[in-house]
């Protein structure tokens, strides 16, 4: 038994000292952290702070209360009164405001008001005046009344079953699923090729004989996907550390961070479907890399692997509009492609418990034969070095 | 009790026969020399006695029984495709190996410390293992096969890449194991070293054991057919039952013809009053043997056992 850890520790440590798995453990969280830096680059790019004016005929503007703080990305854009269209326009060919709105006199009774600008309208500008328009219309009220007014509406969607909700506060929730199938999926197959490499660079430098001659078949084997799950995991642990310092830092300045939350429930599943769907993959992988002789070619084979894992995504519309479709079945009793989708349905609906249940089962059985098969490609693959161990003779009886 | 029997057998891999019925036993102590050309079994019938392939028939009992998984503890193995791990520090790859071999890595640590300073690698352990020349990761392959103090070794062509004091340095080596009781299952080509060192050989041609025995024993059968005569006067008189006459050194060789014995011509030659010198039965190399075997067992001439 102390031979498979030293052989779990082995592979452990040669992969994740390795300059190559710190590249890739930080590339995740920097590319992550250099798309959401983009996003408010090109969100600011929008953004402009050049003042808007208006032209109040209504009265209701007349020493007005200064309009509410808006966040970040969004810029504050200040909010000037012109006494008349002319001076507004003038103001405007002068560059001095980006667009102007006019209140008519009985704005109250039509609600029509009137904008206008040069090129474009941005989102912000009507936003924003709105905004200020709406905290003076509701000055008269109590402040919890006005306050109440200003946020509108909130729909919150609720499952009857469990409770759980959904509203525009939270719709961060939905999405986290999705964020965390991908992360789980690269860190998969990131160390599954490691391991696939490892088992393959030990044929081509022929220390497989050594190390047989030494250890069992499957000490080797176990030990080897023992060292590439902790490495995966490792990856996952490091990932979420940052994904949970963004949320925690983030919340701070964007509202729909704040009501991020990751249920129980979901732990739980990523538990009973992700943890055997990772010994599945890795010892499919394991075994591959025993059945080939090249470092490339075990390359093309996962890279098939891993697009059938990532197939669920493909199917996204469906599985978000009929969440308990046949397909959505089928996807998820699929042992490769179970993994992604139950996570995805997970966020979009309820699951039943029993397919759960199922599907769970399916992944142990399925990473059990697939420890089965490493094992016997290990016996049968690891001394060949120039022919490829054809998929028949794996299944065949003896050898 | 032999530490290795081999017992006919058999192994093929589809329709090649690697190793068609090969047995010999390899005693405890003793250097063992596993002979034969390239594609004759020999290698086969290492990873067969390794149980790292099932034979299809025959029987194999290492150290007193079947292999198992204690075994390989006892057991060092330098395959003659050398391995070891390339891209990590060569102190890590011996002390990884050695640990395999239910070795406490701080054992490891200490015993591997002795030998790289035995080998001239102490400078070079925190070196990765690609860095070194081939002859240093030849030595660092036998520091792997032997760092654990197996009871049996089994090295496929130790001298192979070594420069001739390093050669020297291994075959010390052997020799001081032998000395400790160290069984040693040596494969190679080089009859020179095999002459030297071996107790015991057994010599493979297409998959079946041709010869076996003690060096003496296996020499016994191809010697008695020449001699080697040195004279004062230079020139032989013709010698009846010679059938051939060359030179050899400052002395001739006689080869003899069927029937005729090395005392047929000493008589004869004293009989001619020839002042012989030296007088000799010329004892064939291992080589000759090897070559000659090797050659009248072509698919024509089948040679049996």
């Amino acid at each position: 038994m102390i031979k498979f850890w030293r052989v779990a520790w082995h592979e452990y440590t040669r992969h994740v000292l390795r300059k190559r798995f710190l590249l890739a453990l930080l590339s995740v969280p920097l590319i992550i952290g250099l798309m959401i830096g983009m996003v408010f680059f090109v969100v600011s790019l929008e953004m402009s702070d050049e003042p808007v004016g208006y032209v109040d005929a209504s009265g209701l503007l007349t020493d007005p209360l200064p309009p509410p703080e808006v966040q970040a990305p969004e810029r504050q854009i200040s909010m000037q009164p012109y006494e008349s269209a002319e001076a507004a326009e003038a103001a405007l060919q002068a560059g001095e405001v980006q667009a102007y709105f006019v209140l008519p006199a009985d704005y109250l009774q039509t609600g029509k008001a009137q904008v206008f600008y040069e090129g474009k309208l941005r989102e912000s500008v009507t936003g924003q005046f709105f905004d200020f328009l709406s905290v003076n219309l509701l000055r008269s009220q109590p402040d919890e009344v006005a306050a109440r007014l200003v946020q509108g509406t909130l729909v919150v969607v609720r499952a009857t079953e469990s409770g759980r909700e959904a509203s525009d506060d939270s719709w961060f929730n939905v999405l986290l699923p999705f964020f965390a199938g991908i992360i789980f999926i690269i860190a998969m197959s990131t160390s599954s090729g490691y391991l696939t490499q490892a088992v393959v660079e030990e044929k081509e430098n022929r220390t497989m004989e050594i190390v047989v001659t030494s250890v069992s078949p499957m000490q080797l084997m176990g030990g080897k996907i023992i060292g590439d799950i902790a490495i995966g995991l490792t990856q996952l642990i490091i990932w979420g550390i940052f994904v949970v310092l963004g949320i925690l830092v983030g919340s701070r300045y964007v509202t729909w961070l704040q009501g991020v939350s990751l249920p129980g429930s979901m732990i739980l599943l990523a538990v009973v479907v992700l943890i055997p769907a990772f010994v599945m993959f890795s010892a499919l992988t394991a075994a591959l890399g025993a059945t080939v002789t090249e470092g490339r070619e075990a390359q093309q084979v996962v890279g098939i692997f891993t697009m059938i894992v990532w197939a669920p995504y493909f199917f996204i519309a469906v599985l978000m509009e009929h969440t308990n479709s046949p397909l959505a079945l089928a996807l998820s009793f699929f042992p490769l492609t179970a993994p992604l989708t139950l996570i995805m349905r997970a966020g979009f609906s309820d699951i039943p418990t029993w397919q759960v249940a199922l599907t769970s089962i399916i992944l142990v059985l399925s990473a059990i034969g697939s420890l089965w098969l490493a094992g016997r490609a290990f016996r049968l693959g690891m001394l060949r070095y120039g022919q490829r161990l054809r998929l028949a003779e794996l299944f065949r009886r003896g050898g | 009790m032999p530490t290795v029997e081999l017992t006919n057998i058999r192994k093929t891999f589809g329709p090649v026969i690697a190793v068609e019925d090969v047995s010999f036993n390899v005693e405890k102590g003793e250097i063992f020399g596993l002979l034969g050309p390239n594609g004759a079994g020999k290698t086969t019938s290492i990873r067969v006695l390794l149980d790292i392939f099932k034979p299809e028939h025959g029987h194999v009992a290492v150290l007193g029984g079947p292999m198992t998984e204690a075994k390989k503890d006892q057991i060092g193995y330098m395959p003659e495709d050398r391995g070891l791990y390339q891209d990590i520090e060569l102190e890590r790859c011996l002390v990884y190996l050695g640990s395999l071999k239910n070795m406490e890595p701080a054992e490891a640590r200490r015993r591997m410390g002795e030998y790289l300073e035995r080998f001239d690698l102490a400078a070079h352990k925190h070196k990765k293992v690609k860095e070194l020349s081939k002859g240093m990761q030849q030595k660092a392959q036998i520091i792997a096969t032997i760092l654990h103090q197996p009871e049996l070794l089994i090295i496929d062509e130790p001298f192979s890449g070594l420069d001739p004091v390093n050669t020297q340095m291994v075959k010390d080596l052997l020799l001081e194991l032998r000395g400790r009781g160290v069984t040693i299952l040596m494969s190679t080509h080089q009859m020179n070293q095999v002459e030297e060192l071996c107790d015991r050989i057994v010599l493979i041609n297409r998959g079946k054991d041709v010869l076996y025995g003690t060096l003496d024993e296996v020499r016994r059968p191809f010697t008695g057919n020449a001699v080697l005569v040195r004279s004062t006067a230079g020139d032989l008189p013709a010698i009846p039952g010679v059938a051939l006459v060359e030179g050899h050194n400052a002395a001739r060789r006689l080869t003899l013809q069927p029937g005729v014995t090395p005392q047929d011509v000493l008589k004869a030659l004293v009989a001619q009053n020839v002042s012989v010198e030296q007088f000799e039965i010329a004892a064939p190399t291992l080589d000759e043997i090897f070559i000659q075997v090797v050659q009248s067992s072509e698919p024509s001439t089948e040679a049996s056992q």
